[in-house]
């Protein structure tokens, strides 16, 4: 599966439901109000959803960023371009 | 592999019960802004719950249930051969609540009576060894009990179960019939035990019999594990379950899912391209109360019933061990369906 980057940064703004102007890749978990713990069960749902990516527990603890979700992403095949 | 039929038993009756005691997520939460209220109720889905408080057992619940369920069906309560209770909140670590429930409902001494310690999934399980112990033959009329208290085992401080858990109890009256007029029934049950610290009280048992620390005798989830879980086990079990009995999913009327969470269930449904109005939801007015929120569900859930078929129930149960199961079973038209409150005395 390929998506460009600018589609995964819109992806993680809908997820987290805020403005697409407020993520970028080096976007800190502790700078998006709705990455909490149910931020974190959105995530996974849409990870299942639009992915088919069962996040491990591993993985969720290594999510800090915007960027450390492109590289889960990546990960699991998923390619993103440039 | 924990895949069976069964033949030779109906379902009577089920009635479920709660304390009369509400809980508004709204008005009565402390400790939460309203903004985090509604965002914990906006993916969770449950409004309020009913709370047993410190007096009140899951056998209260069950005892309140069966009281009802015998008087409508008009069993005398010396022709019930066997009690299964089952309970992740007994009354006391021994004897079982069984027992306990056994002399308190009136049941002969000549029934067997016994605890099964599942959660939530524990429905299908219970309702499986009841349709055994039944079909095996000698017993006619067996009563299953599932009744469990989470709001009291839970932490209102911890916020991963807070605003989430109520209380509720069921019975559900099962009788031998003969094979050749009924439709056999089928049952997938599973576990994989290597997630059981995901949904645990660790303290009160005999690993760690007395510890210091009062919120080591509350429950503790991982939410994301039990999440992933849920959607990595819940949809075979479905599929394996209709699979055995030959069925399409659109053969079902109802898919009755333990009420884990709003977030969770409307997931499922989605991946498993079962529509909406076919999962029956409970969590707005009774929250999670484990797995008697499916015998629950499926007393309040407010299914159609056509007066002329029975319907085909898919009853699954996920959860705490980690455990699940599946059981497809048929609700004839006499069945009789009921709901009772149980008036909080403190």
């Amino acid at each position: 599966m390929a998506k460009s980057s600018s589609e995964i940064l819109a992806w993680v703004a809908e997820v987290f439901e805020t403005p697409a102007e407020k993520i970028r890749p080096e976007t800190r978990r502790d700078e998006i109000d709705a990455w909490d713990s149910l931020g974190i069960l959105a995530l996974m749902a849409k990870m299942d959803e639009d992915f088919h990516i069962l996040l491990t527990d591993e993985e969720i603890q290594r999510l800090n960023s915007v960027r450390d979700i492109c590289d889960v992403l990546r990960e699991h095949d998923v390619k993103i371009d440039p | 592999m924990a895949k069976s039929i069964v033949r030779g038993t109906a379902i009577r009756g089920v009635f479920s019960a709660v304390p009369s005691r509400r809980f508004d997520n709204f008005t009565d939460a402390t400790g939460f802004t309203e903004d985090e209220v509604r965002k914990v109720v906006g993916m969770a889905g449950v409004k309020s719950r009913r709370m047993a408080g410190d007096s009140v057992c899951s056998s209260d619940l069950c005892q309140a249930a069966a009281e009802a369920l015998l008087e409508k069906t008009g069993w005398e309560a010396d022709s019930v051969d066997a009690l299964i209770m089952v309970t992740q909140s007994p009354d006391y670590l021994l004897p079982s609540t069984a027992c306990v429930l056994q002399t308190k409902l009136g049941l002969p001494t000549t029934c067997a009576a016994f605890d099964v310690g599942l959660g939530c999934s524990g429905y299908a399980y219970g309702l499986y060894l009841g349709a055994l112990m039944l079909s095996g033959g000698g017993l006619k009329r067996a009563l299953v009990l599932h009744g469990e208290t989470p709001a009291r085992f839970a932490d209102e401080s911890d916020r991963s179960v807070s605003l989430l858990f109520g209380d509720a109890g069921s019975a559900t009256a099962l009788e031998a019939v003969d094979p050749a007029g009924t439709t056999p029934w089928s049952f997938v049950l599973h576990t994989d035990g290597s997630g059981y610290q995901d949904l645990i009280i660790p303290g009160g048992g005999f690993r760690e019999r007395f510890p210091e620390e009062r919120r080591r005798y509350c429950v503790s989830m991982n939410g994301p594990n039990i999440f992933n879980f849920s959607i990595k086990r819940v949809p075979p079990v479905i599929q394996d379950t209709l699979d055995l009995a030959g069925l399409n999913k659109d053969d079902v009327d109802y898919y009755i899912l333990h009420q884990s969470n709003q977030f969770i269930m409307r997931h499922l449904s989605k991946k498993m391209g079962i529509p909406e109005t076919k999962v029956p939801l409970t969590l707005e007015d009774f929250g999670n109360t484990g797995g008697p929120s499916v015998p629950l569900t499926l007393v309040r859930g407010e299914l159609t019933r056509p007066s002329d078929r029975s319907l085909k129930l898919m009853l699954v149960g996920y959860g705490v061990g980690l455990s699940w199961g599946a059981a497809l079973v048929d609700l004839g038209p006499e069945a009789i369906l009921g709901h009772v409150e149980y008036e909080n005395r403190s």
